[in-house]
């Protein structure tokens, strides 16, 4: 999933003061999963900011509202009618959800409550470790189920180099050291066949930005 | 402890809004320990004394 983490509240204070009508937006799926953008969060923040507007004397309106998924058009349809009464749309989606908001929205201010952070998995509760880091070619087969893109400081695609120790990274010795974990993971697997073999260079020309992936099922359109 | 860190969490909410964190407390004991609930009532009274009214309340009443 794509993990978040909430702005400082002075920064999300600081893009809205001025204004009398603030929809906090939230978005019910990853950001909602990682504790930063979801129902309850939406709750939290627009509470804080009632509090804080009502310390300074502020009449300020600010409602609350989270759908389901904020990288889908479908699912903003319910607010079609309801965000122009607003001066602006604070949404608490990745960077992907807030850019449809505010292309949907283009005559509201829309801004971020979050800082988009990565790709990754909840480790245990309230914490997520990143996994991936989307290169759009992806050597998984190969490294025993460890991405070196990610894990790797250097992104190494053939490893370990020569600053792995006892297992951990040179760059950061509380890390563990990729390729180390790969190594054990292959050995055992009974696979360590595969760590012999050199990965030509990373092809990042497959990388485009901004991407645009097309379903198979869908390229006639393309067309 | 889940209950611990999110008083803590909601300490650091409310010290983001100019509320002071001390307002909110958590202590643990179990129903039979009398003397310790009347220390922890004690204690939050003195610092609701200490501290005054709320922010919110002051503003309200100077309005």
């Amino acid at each position: 999933m794509i993990v978040g983490q909430r702005k400082p509240f002075d920064e999300i204070k600081s893009y809205v003061d001025g204004c009398e009508k603030i929809l906090v937006l939230g978005c019910g799926t990853c950001v909602a999963v990682c504790m930063a953008g979801g129902e309850k969060e939406v709750q939290i923040l627009a509470s804080q900011l009632r509090i804080a507007f009502q310390e300074e004397g502020k009449n300020v309106q600010v409602d609350e509202e989270t759908i389901l998924r904020q990288c889908d058009r479908e699912y903003f349809d319910t607010l079609k009618d309801r965000v122009d009464k607003y001066d602006v749309v604070i949404s608490m989606a990745c960077g992907a959800g807030v850019q449809l908001a505010a292309e949907l929205f283009p005559h509201r201010v829309v801004v971020p409550a979050l800082n988009t952070t990565f790709i990754g998995i909840a480790e245990k509760e309230g914490v997520w470790s990143e996994k991936c880091r989307a290169c759009s070619n992806c050597l998984l087969a190969e490294t025993g189920g460890i991405c070196p893109i990610t894990i790797c400081p250097k992104g190494l695609v053939n490893g370990p180099c020569g600053g792995t120790n006892h297992g951990k990274c040179e760059v950061d010795k509380n890390k563990d050291c990729a390729w180390t974990l790969i190594y054990r993971r292959l050995e055992g697997q009974g696979r360590l066949d595969k760590i012999r073999e050199i990965h030509p260079p990373k092809n990042y020309k497959v990388q485009t930005t901004p991407a645009t992936i097309w379903h198979a099922a869908y390229r006639e359109e393309e067309a | 402890m889940r209950a611990k860190r999110w008083v803590r969490y909601t300490k650091e909410l409310l010290k983001e809004i100019g509320i002071e964190p001390e307002r909110l407390e958590m202590f643990n004991m179990s129903s039979s320990m009398a003397t310790a609930f009347a220390e922890a009532v004690e204690e939050m009274t003195r610092r609701a004394k200490e501290l005054g009214p709320s922010p919110l309340k002051r503003k309200k009443e100077a309005a």
